[in-house]
């Protein structure tokens, strides 16, 4: 075995294994989004039990560490009688937990709309799937952007954490790296600046996102310019 | 081959797993301390320093929140000494954690401290009070509640966070499940009630700043 | 239920399907060979049992045995990748046909799975700087010792720590991150294999590694899922065959520069 210099090919696994990153990012955001359209409907409908249950899932994935919900998805799911592997484990963990989180990000846009908009749509007769699907929601996306567009940037830093049980992308790929390199400061140096051009267009554009859905909710405050005169 | 969960191998250990949870408050405390303290001084900085002293703030935000918490702590543990710096285990995973939450807490402040109405500040300027005590006295406390549910809401995220210090081989209640698990073979277990004590510790969390921000925050505005 | 949200729960339902892994239950020798691929878990943080080469490919003495199984098999073999954790669970969940990844045969493990006949073995030691003088568990009181969780050493040097009060443990949860800590300074000493002061010497360029003293000699068994009788006779002849012609001692002389010591059979 030899030790080498952080050169071009190190470079280029460590890019390789950025795309697995994005990939679970992905995964998370497609399920986490899909679960959590479920979760939020549960939270505001009628019927009192299954608002509790969606308000008793989003307490504990919110409410535990996702390492501990990882770790519970790789290694107990062999009692289920499943077979997960670490990419089965972290997908199902990151959409679980991606859907608690968007559960609650649609929940509050969806609680920001009107209460006149549900009280009219029943008067014209209809349910409340319908109201949900063709009244509240539309307007409820403007309001959801810039928070699903933030949690995005959290998603795709917490596949980080997926390395902790083996799957091998960014950070995993990392420590790799670092081992037959002993680099550090250049290993996670690079990666942090990998991970940094994913996450701050993402953030940039959260920004954007909040800036124009409050223009109309907000007036400017200006910044004093000096405490001492 | 387990087909019934057996908690009793777990229970056994139960010593071992608190002195886990005090590890872990330790961690989590001391780095919102020292977080906190960061963020005010990040975002004064941020909100009323010229322009060498936001800039580098602002970049330093960014930098934070844009990269994971596992790289901070890695580079930390395994860079700094690179350049120097040596850290135990727990000292680095404090040290990434308050720099984590600092970048956090200074943006979250400095929204609370652009919220207090500029009428108070030239108020304040009119009847004679300097930058310091302008501060202290008037936009403190009002920067402070206003962003009160964020602040302690990330403050709960951190307490969560500290879950993964084990990566450098910090000791806290994560880690030391890592290590029954070990022991024991019974993963699902450990796992099952590791979950519920991180899951009553942040209710408890919740519940002492709820009841802080009563105490902090008596009087209306 | 609106056919677009029918469309969307199918579509999910086919995604997380297409997420379990194919049937990885093939266990015999038969069904490996009739489902035309063997699958190995390994460990590519474990040098030199398990790393990554020039080309970021994996190699190492582990990697090779695996591909000889293969070979021998007349099957490719495909790799998994498991963290040390993650071996037991492996096999129980019938993931993976064979764990090859410095696997030490210990009893408490092999409640849970079946081990082959050793193919390596290797002295867990303690390693540090040539210019720090420690000769036994007393000496390490007042120092930081590192380790990689679940590993003998671990059991061994916590044992130790116990009876020596003063001994600062550091469990680290994979290899590599204890390595860098060795070279970082960030520990004053380690557990680990008999190889590892070789590696770590290329790494400092100042103060060069040396082994201290023994912890204890484990071996290492290719691990198969328990009851796998039919799987564990087939390696337990073939590795019969690799030792006797000496290709097992070649691997280790290419791998850990020293000789195997010898290894038992049961």
């Amino acid at each position: 075995m030899s030790l080498r210099d952080f050169g071009p090919n190190e470079l280029m696994f460590l890019i390789m294994a950025t795309r697995w990153t994005i990939v679970l990012a992905l995964i998370a955001f497609a399920g986490g989004g899909v679960i959590g359209l479920i979760v939020a409907a549960f939270r505001v409908a009628p019927l009192p039990p299954l608002r509790w249950l969606a308000a008793g899932y989003i307490q504990f994935f919110m409410g535990t560490p996702i390492l501990i919900q990882l770790f519970m998805a790789y290694y107990g799911s062999s009692l289920l009688g499943f077979r997960p592997d670490p990419w089965a484990a972290a997908a199902v963990t990151f959409s679980l937990n991606g859907g608690a989180f968007f559960g609650e990000i649609f929940r509050g846009s969806i609680d920001a709309v009107p209460k006149g908009q549900w009280e009219a749509s029943t008067a014209l007769g209809f349910r409340f799937l319908p109201t949900l699907r063709l009244v509240i929601l539309p307007q409820a996306t403007k309001l959801m952007l810039p928070p699903t567009v933030g949690f995005m940037v959290q998603i795709v830093k917490t596949t980080s954490v997926a390395s902790l049980i083996g799957l091998t992308e960014l950070a995993r790929a990392a420590t790799q790296v670092n081992t037959v390199t002993f680099q550090p400061v250049v290993v996670f140096g690079t990666v942090s600046a990998i991970y940094f051009m994913l996450c701050w267009p993402l953030s940039l554009y959260a920004g954007y996102l909040e800036r124009k859905v409050g223009q109309g909710l907000q007036v400017k405050t200006r910044r004093p310019l000096l405490l001492a005169s | 081959m387990q087909t019934a969960l057996q908690f009793g191998p777990v229970f056994i250990h139960l010593d071992t797993l608190l002195m886990g949870v005090v590890q872990t408050i330790q961690l989590a405390v001391l780095s919102i301390l020292f977080g906190t303290v960061i963020g005010t001084l990040g975002a004064i900085g941020r909100s009323f320093g010229p322009r060498w002293v936001s800039w580098p703030i602002a970049a330093y935000v960014e930098l934070i929140r844009n990269t994971p918490l596992l790289i901070q702590l890695y580079f930390v543990f395994f860079s700094l000494p690179m350049l120097g710096l040596k850290l135990s285990s727990n000292s680095a995973a404090i040290l990434a954690l308050s720099i984590h939450l600092g970048a956090y807490a200074t943006e979250i402040l400095r929204a609370g401290v652009e919220s207090v109405p500029v009428g108070q500040i030239e108020a304040a300027k009119s009847l004679g009070l300097k930058g310091y005590h302008i501060i202290r006295h008037v936009i403190l406390v009002p920067a402070v509640r206003a962003v009160y549910p964020a602040l302690s809401a990330q403050f709960i995220l951190q307490l969560m966070g500290t879950s993964i210090v084990g990566a450098i081989a910090a000791e806290e209640l994560t880690a030391i499940a890592n290590n029954l698990v070990m022991q024991t073979f019974r993963s699902f277990e450990v796992y099952i009630v590791i979950a519920v004590i991180y899951f009553v510790l942040v209710q408890a969390a919740s519940l002492i700043f709820a009841g802080l921000s009563r105490l902090l925050f008596r009087w209306k505005t | 239920m609106p056919n677009k949200l029918k469309l969307v729960l199918a579509g999910l339902a086919v995604a997380l399907v297409a997420m379990l892994p194919a049937a990885a239950s093939a266990q015999t020798v038969d069904e490996i060979i009739a489902r035309g691929k063997l699958i190995v878990a390994v460990d590519t943080t474990t040098p030199p049992y398990g790393f990554l080469d020039a080309d970021l490919k994996p190699t190492g003495f582990d990697i090779e045995v695996a591909t000889k199984m293969g070979e021998a098999l007349g099957v490719p073999v495909e790799f998994v990748t498991v963290t040390s954790p993650g071996r037991i669970p492996s096999l129980l969940t019938k993931q993976v046909d064979v764990v090859i990844s410095i696997f030490s045969i210990t009893a408490a493990r092999a409640i849970q799975i079946d081990y082959s006949i050793p193919y390596a073995g290797q002295s867990a030691v303690v390693i540090a700087p040539k210019s720090t003088a420690i000769s036994s568990h007393a000496d390490l009181v007042g120092k930081k010792v590192g380790l990689t969780r679940g590993t003998g050493e671990d059991g061994l040097l916590t044992a130790a720590a116990e009876a020596n009060p003063g001994i600062e443990i550091l469990r680290f949860d994979d290899y590599s991150s204890l390595l860098q800590a060795m070279v970082s300074g960030q520990i004053d000493a380690m557990g680990g294999g008999d190889y590892g002061e070789i590696y770590l010497k290329k790494a400092q360029n100042g103060d060069d590694f040396e082994q201290k003293y023994v912890l204890k000699t484990f071996y290492f068994g290719i691990g198969v899922a328990k009851g796998n009788d039919n799987l564990r006779q087939w390696l337990n002849t073939w590795l019969f065959t690799l030792k006797m012609d000496g290709t097992l001692e070649a691997l280790s002389m290419k791998y850990r520069n020293q000789p195997l010591p010898a290894l038992p059979v049961f």
